[in-house]
């Protein structure tokens, strides 16, 4: 739908602007939630990994297939109009919009596609992303050389599905149609990707054994999906060893001192999800945390600053009449 | 006291605190609780037991064994199922000093004690969600065996996801 890619080459870019790897703004509109000062740096997931003294050496036989870079690298957006170049022309935009008013599209439905299946699977994806023969990103070093993780694919693969996770447990809080909605979208997207990763990079060359690898990696989604949850459900200890056999597979002389960097990490990410209300998150408006900056608590007048800045925010927006009908949603601004 | 009895000491505390951690509720191939215990008992110069209290010798590769391996060329890396466990089930030889040491127990302590949990307050928004508030709880019940799911609340999650 020509509108709805209007939201995706005219919105997106402004969130997918690379920035700085240490943050002073914070994403929640601008309030200071995490703020970077040295003190406080001392507590952040990446800086806890690197504290530990244990100079674990794991035993890595795993890495005998490093992950190649295509001849033309598969963007991390496969269409054009996921481009962040792109722009629709203005006729199409212009007809996109009439369709929309003209059937009363529900654009909460229909912007699963852009948000959930391009821009958050982008944004997971992108965490663990690496090539062997390009230095690695940030949060990538985190993974592979703070905890020392091997450089695979299915280890990618691995730190994709834990960023899913931690979506989908705020797509649950979403309202159930929609929520489940979004949930589908990114993991279409998911194994929809992995397979052209597989022919591509990966270099499988047979049909029959990429679809086993799809069906091996769909059973690993399943079984992380539940660990975690059930993780998150109960106590810290069963999510530290969801992560341990999931994440770290199983590693014998796992060092404590990374399990605990990653369970800090995982509550920092969900408790800004936590913050975010259903239309924020809904429209985009949510990217991880980097591991080497630390979530600081918001204060009960913080937090009340906060939800009154995005009421008025989206009050505003619904009451424009300049609104256009692709902007327009009717999920909540005020959880 | 030497600074390896003081390891050694160390690593019999952390034996003690896995011991209070948490079980797996089903049975994975792996299980953390265990994996840990024996990898620390060996630290703490205990012997390993098994289930019933029996010592667990750990088994070096005899001399048929190593000519074994030497004259195969079947098989992955010349090896059998057998010795491929054999492998597996070996145990890394790790150098602790009291720092890391003391670090491993400090990080299982902030892990079974919840702290990120408690800090960092989610709230219900998320643990008893919107869309599906029973779906944490469901799955806990299902794991547990308090609360089995019947055909009929089976084919309703099939049929309409919740």
């Amino acid at each position: 739908m020509m509108s709805v890619n209007r939201f995706t080459s005219g919105r997106l870019p402004v969130f997918l602007r690379k920035s700085p790897f240490y943050y002073s703004r914070a994403y929640l509109h601008q309030t200071c939630v995490f703020k970077q000062n040295k003190e406080t740096a001392q507590d952040s997931p990446e800086l806890l990994a690197k504290s530990s003294h244990l100079n674990s050496k794991p035993l890595d036989v795993s890495n005998k297939a490093p992950v190649k870079t295509a001849q033309n690298k598969i963007p991390l957006a496969h269409s054009k109009y996921e481009s962040s170049k792109y722009e629709l022309p203005k006729w199409k935009e212009a007809l996109g919009e009439l369709v929309i008013r003209a059937f009363h599209l529900d654009m909460d439905r229909v912007r699963a596609g852009p948000v959930a299946g391009s821009y958050y699977y982008k944004i997971c994806k992108e965490q663990g992303l690496q090539y062997e023969d390009e230095p690695l990103s940030e949060t990538a070093k985190y993974f592979y050389e703070d905890l020392k993780l091997p450089r695979t694919f299915s280890q990618w693969f691995q730190i994709t599905v834990l960023h899913e996770w931690i979506l989908f447990v705020r797509m649950r809080a979403m309202p159930f149609k929609y929520g489940r909605n979004y949930q589908q979208k990114l993991v279409d997207r998911t194994f929809s990707d992995i397979e052209l990763r597989l022919f591509e990079e990966m270099k499988v060359n047979s049909g029959r054994i990429a679809d086993q690898y799809l069906k091996d990696f769909n059973t690993q989604l399943r079984g992380a999906i539940f660990a975690y949850d059930e993780g998150f459900a109960t106590d810290d200890g069963t999510l530290a060893t969801a992560v341990w056999r999931n994440l770290f597979g199983g590693r014998k002389n796992i060092d404590m001192v990374h399990l605990e960097s990653v369970v800090r990490y995982i509550y920092s990410q969900l408790y800004v999800l936590s913050r975010l209300s259903d239309r924020e998150f809904a429209t985009g408006k949510f990217k991880f945390v980097p591991p080497g900056v630390k979530v600081e608590k918001l204060t009960p007048k913080q937090e009340e600053e906060l939800k009154a800045k995005t009421i008025a925010k989206y009050e505003a927006l619904d009451k424009d009449p300049k609104t256009l009908p692709s902007e327009r949603s009717r999920l909540s601004y005020t959880n | 006291m030497s600074s390896s009895q003081v390891v050694r000491d160390s690593a019999k505390k952390l034996v003690n605190l896995l011991e209070k951690y948490p079980k797996d509720r089903i049975h994975h191939l792996v299980s953390f609780r265990d994996v840990q215990i024996a990898r620390f008992r060996r630290v703490a110069g205990l012997p390993n037991v098994d289930d019933k209290g029996k010592s667990i010798k750990e088994k070096k590769p005899s001399l048929d064994e190593i000519k074994s391996i030497i004259n195969r060329t079947s098989g992955p890396l010349g090896l059998n199922k057998e010795m491929l466990t054999k492998i597996q089930n070996k145990m890394v030889d790790e150098k602790f000093t009291e720092e890391s040491i003391n670090e491993q127990i400090r990080a299982l302590s902030t892990i079974m004690n919840n702290k990120f949990r408690n800090y960092y307050d989610i709230g219900d928004k998320l643990y008893k969600p919107a869309g599906n508030p029973q779906y944490y709880q469901r799955l806990i019940n299902a794991v547990d065996g308090k609360k089995k799911e019947s055909l009929f609340t089976a084919m309703r999650t099939v049929l309409f996801g919740k």
